[in-house]
């Protein structure tokens, strides 16, 4: 499968939205730090076949999500505790319970491989949403590269206030330096931290905001405009978006 | 963000407009059209979201739409970033947004379940 691309795509995407999506298909189809590129695929497949799943559509209609009895409809081989937490992240993000986490780790699911998990699905919807938000079709997924994870962890991970560890400013060693492009300020805000624990790909995730949003450093110059809509409308659509979400953070 | 940037430009909005409909444009100029197709892309009205889809264009040009696309994916990546890892606000944050929470009604639509707590 070649290179993802928006030429067929009846408006033009600005070149570094384009390469920053380029980008972050690509690592989906490579080997991360805890998974295989198949493995990466198949959460990237799963986010996609949740659309399809009867049982996710009844949670999110109902008051109670985790009372509602019945069996996700997985689109991949994945096992099911994977499918669990790709189709509840996906699906319902706005109502994920620390229980909920807990229960996903008894379910032996690492922290960092949660966290890698978390990643590749939040760039799989981010990548689709702007498809749709657009009007052109998905891109197909890429073809898996070789190699093996690197089963890597930061050693100056810490338990903090997040339910995963997090790595903090001042923990970290050469080995986490692709998180300068996160780490973009001397505290940065915790969703910044968020995926430290598996830091290439809280770097893929911000590669990527970059691009979507606005590069860090241009983040505090709230009353500069460096896209074609000013950035209360920026910050109108982004607060819509997490209200619809559910998320307050 | 949005209550900073008004504030640094001298603009005065109506934060309600993030999550109720009934304000309009909220002082954002086309707030009105650009969250209707938020809403849309995040929905499942295809019809809708044609529709709004090009109206954006009509009326802000492509390279908004595509501004406006690209931050609905984005949010709709942080969003659930934030939600699956459990980050809490910053103390920062979390007091100098207690008004606004208070306002827009954000503290009752959402109450963070207390860790053990099912879900």
């Amino acid at each position: 499968m070649g290179l993802l691309s928006y030429e067929t795509a009846d408006i033009f995407i600005r070149e570094d939205l384009a390469a920053a999506h380029r980008r972050a298909w690509q690592r989906i189809g490579q080997p991360g730090t805890w998974f295989r590129a198949e493995r990466r695929l198949a959460i990237a497949a799963e986010t996609r076949a949740t659309r399809d799943c009867a049982y996710c559509a009844e949670c999110k209609a109902a008051l109670s999500p985790y009372a509602v009895e019945g069996s996700h409809r997985a689109g991949t081989d994945l096992p099911d505790n994977l499918v669990e937490v790709v189709h509840r992240i996906a699906t319902d993000p706005g109502r994920l319970t620390r229980a909920w986490f807990d229960r996903a780790r008894e379910s032996g699911i690492g922290d960092a491989a949660f966290v890698e998990t978390v990643g590749v699905v939040v760039t799989t919807v981010a990548v689709d949403m702007f498809c749709h938000a657009i009007g052109a079709p998905p891109h197909p997924l890429p073809d898996p590269e070789p190699g093996e994870p690197s089963r890597r962890r930061p050693a100056g991970a810490k338990p903090g206030p997040a339910w995963v560890p997090m790595l903090a400013p001042d923990d970290r060693t050469a080995d986490e330096s692709c998180l300068d492009n996160v780490y973009v300020s001397p505290d940065p805000t915790f969703v910044r931290r968020a995926l430290s624990l598996v830091p290439r790909e809280a770097s893929g995730l911000f590669d990527m905001v970059d691009a979507q949003y606005l590069p860090g450093r241009l983040i505090p110059d709230v009353a500069g405009r460096h896209r074609a809509i000013d950035r209360a409308q920026m910050e109108l659509i982004a607060g819509r978006v997490s209200a619809v979400n559910g998320c307050f953070y | 963000m949005l209550r900073a940037s008004a504030t640094a430009t001298g603009t005065s909005i109506d934060l309600t407009a993030i999550v109720d409909d009934d304000a309009g444009d909220g002082g954002v100029p086309h707030g009105g059209l650009l969250t209707t197709f938020a809403e849309a892309a995040l929905g499942d009205d295809e019809i809708l979201l044609d529709d709004t889809r090009q109206r954006v264009r009509d009326t802000l040009g492509d390279a908004a739409l595509v501004d406006a696309a690209a931050v609905i994916a984005n949010y709709s990546a942080l969003d659930r970033v934030a939600d699956a890892t459990g980050i809490p606000l910053e103390p920062a944050k979390e007091s100098g947004t207690a008004d606004l929470r208070a306002e827009l009604g954000i503290d009752v639509w959402r109450r963070p379940s207390p860790p053990g707590r099912s879900g």
